[in-house]
């Protein structure tokens, strides 16, 4: 009983945090919403697009690109929960004597890792729904085709970049150099996983190296039911491989200090 | 004989809220308590003192179960700390060295997250009021003073009605009179059935507040007892001083209580052990002598304490 009690408390007043830190706000909601906008504004809403096809693959996947930007847009907010939100405040939490502070309260490793997680969750909803509702408004994008494979996709995402987030927060030291590593490994994903340019477009080598990373699954695993091509099972399962991976040895070097 | 050392143990059992038993813990190479062994009997403030690096704070670490000791035994409330960590932290309050809330948490919600963990919460209204915490309720963490933040600290630690408290350098970065109602306010806690045990390089705090004080030097326990009884044991001098114009006092290093007298003008300072301010005193009367200004230093849990680092260095 005070487990769910400490739970619900500790969500609540992550919650609250995570609204007065600017940076999250901005790399969660602002960034994604910004750049689904702007690259939807430079390649346009043209159905003759849709079928374009370069290096052998369909450049935007057989929508057009306002519709492919938006549910690729939505893997971006998890990324950057996962790598950049997640380990800041943790490592800050570490870093600072909080997480020391919480454990001399009998506050559990667990408790604070799945209010961190339902933040997460949360965020992506709310983020999720804005991106869905600007891009119909601005653009006609499609709203999402399946709704529930969607959600199973962010789910997905969640783990895994949750379990990325955890891994980082426990291998790096301090928040500055979370922020640090956080925005090299997002910018870099962010460029070659298919939320920038069309994977299409990349040459073979690093559309390879993005073919192994993360984000590039998340995007087909949120696409592909947002535009009502069923449940991608193998990114699904790519995903949920990433968070084992990341997760275990994340929760084993779990330290409070 | 044997039977009465058992009930001996009995009994210490029974009024024993903490028992450490020869606590050994290292970092590395460096060993920050070495066979250490006290106990803490219930209802008490027990003051741990020693100077900087004395493994105060590495001690309280391990009783409270934030660290594992390389060897000993501990026993608090009845639980390993080790192994029964979690259960043992429901049951105390701690107030740590070195540690922070989130910066944008503000005073009242941090106190209504950590009272969320409490299997006995107190009443949060009461509790910001006894630490004089109301007005700041809105405050953001990151916008506290440090006197605040400490007070908010100690708030935190009772927040779960604990029968045994920690207080890591309890008033640091108070100001005198905050000092001084802390102190209050931890002698009701303590008549309240409340044990403390304070982590403190302060010796006016240990001498004015603590029941008995273990004083720990470079991870050994140098000396346990009555803050009175660390001062009578090591039979310290008290300073006899008056002022007179009186050229020849010879008379008075006649005394037995008496072991040096110095002179600056008209200026007496006389070292000595025992009764010697009222052996001084009649000795003057009687050469007709009243200086207005005769008064006495004893010796402090300060003098105490350096005496005994001190003896600890040279051995």
């Amino acid at each position: 009983m005070s487990t769910a009690r400490g739970y619900l408390a500790m969500t609540r007043a992550e919650i609250r945090l995570f609204r007065r830190e600017p940076l999250s706000v901005v790399f969660v909601f602002a960034f994604p919403l910004m750049m689904m906008v702007l690259l939807a504004a430079v390649f346009g809403n043209q159905q003759s697009d849709a079928t374009s096809v370069q290096n052998g693959m369909l450049v935007w996947r057989g929508v057009t690109p306002a519709n492919y930007y938006t549910a690729a847009s939505v893997a971006v907010i998890v990324a950057a929960l996962g790598l950049m939100t997640l380990p800041i405040s943790l490592a800050g939490y570490r870093e600072r004597g909080i997480l020391r502070r919480f454990h001399a309260s009998s506050v559990p490793a667990s408790t604070l890792v799945s209010a961190q997680l339902t933040l997460a969750l949360m965020a992506f909803v709310a983020g999720t729904a804005v991106m869905a509702i600007v891009a119909h408004l601005a653009y006609q994008a499609m709203l999402p085709q399946d709704v529930l494979g969607v959600v199973v996709a962010l789910l997905a995402g969640t783990a895994a970049f949750g379990a990325i987030g955890l891994l980082l927060a426990t291998v790096i030291r301090t928040s500055r150099a979370a922020l640090g590593i956080g925005l090299l490994l997002f910018f870099m994903l962010w460029l070659i996983s298919g939320t920038a340019p069309p994977r299409a477009v990349l040459p073979a080598g690093l559309r390879d190296v993005g073919g192994v990373l993360p984000l590039a699954h998340l995007v087909t695993a949120v696409q592909d039911p947002w535009f009502g091509f069923g449940w991608s099972a193998t990114d699904l399962a790519v995903l949920g491989a990433y968070a084992v991976a990341a997760g275990i040895p994340a929760l084993w070097l779990f330290r409070w200090e | 004989m044997l039977f009465g050392r058992a009930l001996n143990s009995v009994y210490a059992q029974l009024v024993s809220v903490i028992t450490v038993d020869h606590l050994r813990k290292t970092y590395g190479r460096v060993v920050a308590v070495d066979d250490l062994s006290f106990d803490v009997e219930a209802g008490e403030i027990f003051g741990i003192l020693g100077p900087n690096g004395a493994g105060k704070t590495t001690t309280v670490e391990c009783l409270q179960g934030l660290r594992s000791p390389d060897s000993g035994v501990l026993r608090v409330l009845g639980l390993d700390p080790t192994s029964q960590g979690a259960q043992l932290r429901q049951r105390i309050g701690s107030q740590l060295q070195d540690s922070a809330l989130p910066a944008r948490m503000s005073v009242g919600e941090s106190i209504e997250l950590f009272s969320a963990f409490a299997t006995q919460p107190v009443d949060s209204g009461e509790l910001m009021s006894r630490w004089r915490l109301e007005d700041l309720r809105d405050q953001a963490f990151d916008g506290l003073s440090g006197g605040q933040r400490q007070r908010l600290f100690i708030a935190l630690a009772f927040v779960n009605s604990p029968e045994l408290v920690f207080l890591d350098e309890l008033t640091q970065g108070l100001d005198p009179q905050a000092r001084r109602s802390t102190w209050e306010l931890i002698r009701e806690i303590r008549d309240g059935g409340t044990t403390v045990v304070l982590v403190t390089h302060f010796m006016d705090e240990a001498e004015h507040l603590c029941d008995r004080i273990a004083v720990v030097d470079r991870g050994e326990l140098v000396a346990l007892d009555t803050p009175q009884g660390l001062i009578d044991a090591l039979a310290l001098p008290s300073i006899v001083r008056f002022t007179t114009s009186e050229p020849d006092l010879g008379w008075l290093s006649e005394l037995d209580a008496v072991e040096s007298m110095v002179r600056r003008g008209d200026q007496v300072d006389i070292r000595g052990t025992g009764p010697v301010l009222a052996l001084v005193a009649s000795e003057l009367v009687a050469h007709g002598i009243v200086p207005l200004d005769l008064r006495v230093d004893r010796p402090t849990v300060e003098d105490a304490f350096l005496a005994l680092t001190e003896r600890h260095i040279r051995t």
